[in-house]
């Protein structure tokens, strides 16, 4: 096991290899999807812009590579848990990208990368510990059972989560950084703090702090580059994955709070699995004057982007800045939750 | 501070959580000793099911209960375009 100077090289590594990737395998993905066609209507623009869609593989091969590092460097099977539930997840957004799937049929197959993830457990017993750590009361009993039952559930929740919160230009990619951000310092100061606690860890959420941030560079208004639902994704599955082996579960729910919120309003106000393209009402709508409106029509789904207009109607970029304050409270609460978890 | 009722929003979700979670782990999962008849099994584990149901059900009306009052406060006073 590297240490010193060494382990803090790979971690320098596991965020600029993936980093790098996407600066340079991004451009040149476009212009390929570009000229096969393969884009969609920014439908938020007008007239709507013509924007490339899925960057999802480069995002995908961006992480792996960084796992990869990690996986070599600290000779952790971590990495390769995360990269197989975050691949199963990449793999069912690409057919939904290409084929679009049922809004039941995703949550279903998502099931698929939890079990694979929490499969790895047979041949790997310290994958994860089957505790919770609550803030100042300290850890629960082990109870293996059900935290790999709810393990494997919170892969289809936490990627659909993400999926939900992928609708306006760079509010995705802002949601991954931010949230990948809360869960990092959560699993530094898990290893900081806690005895016996590997590095490995903390080196396998760097990838996914990395494509956020280099996505972030095109996806962020107005939109270069959409990651479609391979993208999404495989972040909801890599952030389920780090939060579970890096012991930090509740600081990462408390992270997504604005995730959870926003499909929960949605599925308790369209009742039900729905798939967005069949949805019977808008939640929002453009008004002639360019900005974004909420809608009023009873029927309409109650989604986050709707509350958040009722205050006041918004440009598409100042609507995303107020998802991205949103989003730094949720941080806020989750790195408290940290700090009172690990260092109290 | 446009925001601050859903910040508020956040908060309660937030607490609602970390108790719930502390709740089903503490006070759920270990609920009496094991009963080795399996009537008593089965009763058990319905309780148990009961329980963890009824800490779901708490957070939704909670959040329910919120966002509703959110709306009905906005709605009246919702953006329109000016035509």
């Amino acid at each position: 096991m590297p240490s010193g100077l060494a382990a803090g090289g790979l971690l320098l590594l596991a965020f600029l290899v993936p980093f790098v990737c996407i600066l340079l395998g991004l451009p040149p993905f476009l212009r390929f999807l570009t000229r096969k066609g393969w884009t969609s209507e920014d439908v938020h623009k007008s007239p709507p812009a013509k924007v490339p869609e899925p960057a999802g593989p480069i995002l995908f091969v961006a992480a792996l590579l960084g796992e990869f590092v990690v996986a070599i460097g600290f000779r952790s099977w971590v990495p390769v848990a995360i990269s197989l539930g975050a691949g199963i997840a990449f793999l069912i957004g690409l057919a939904d990208d290409v084929f679009v799937l049922g809004g039941r049929t995703k949550p279903l197959l998502l099931l698929l990368a939890g079990v694979a993830f929490a499969g790895v457990v047979v041949f790997v017993p310290g994958l994860y510990q089957p505790v919770i750590t609550f803030p100042i009361l300290g850890d629960t009993a082990p109870h293996f059972i059900i935290y790999t039952m709810l393990a494997v559930v919170a892969f289809p929740v936490v990627s659909n989560a993400f999926n939900m919160m992928d609708s306006f230009n760079g509010e995705i990619s802002w949601f991954a950084l931010l949230t990948s951000l809360a869960l990092l310092v959560g699993v530094s100061l898990h290893a900081a703090y806690a005895s016996g606690f590997s590095l490995a860890r903390v080196g396998a959420t760097l990838p996914l702090v990395a494509v956020g941030a280099g996505f972030l560079l095109f996806n962020r208004y107005p939109s270069r580059a959409f990651d479609g639902d391979s993208g999404s994704l495989m972040y909801g599955a890599m952030f389920a994955g780090l939060a579970v082996t890096g012991g930090v579960e509740i600081a990462a729910i408390i992270a997504i709070v604005p995730a959870i919120l926003n499909s929960f309003y949605t599925l308790s106000s369209v009742r039900g699995f729905v798939e967005r393209r069949k949805m019977s009402g808008r939640p929002t709508y453009i008004g002639g004057d360019g900005l974004l409106y909420p809608s009023t029509e009873p029927n309409a789904p109650n989604t986050l982007i709707r509350l958040v207009l009722l205050a006041g109607a918004l440009s598409e970029r100042d609507l995303v800045k107020q998802l991205v304050y949103l989003t730094l409270v949720a941080l806020i609460f989750s790195v408290a939750t940290s700090a009172l978890t690990w260092v109290y | 501070m446009k925001l601050a009722p859903l910040f508020g929003v956040e908060a309660v979700a937030f607490l609602l959580i970390i108790a719930e979670t502390y709740l089903f782990f503490n006070l759920v999962v270990p609920l009496g000793p094991i009963p080795h008849s399996l009537p008593a099994y089965t009763g058990l584990t319905l309780v148990k099911l009961l329980l963890s149901l009824g800490l779901v059900a708490l957070w939704f009306v909670v959040m329910i209960g919120l966002t509703r009052i959110y709306v009905k406060a906005k709605i009246r006073n919702a953006p329109r375009p000016s035509s």
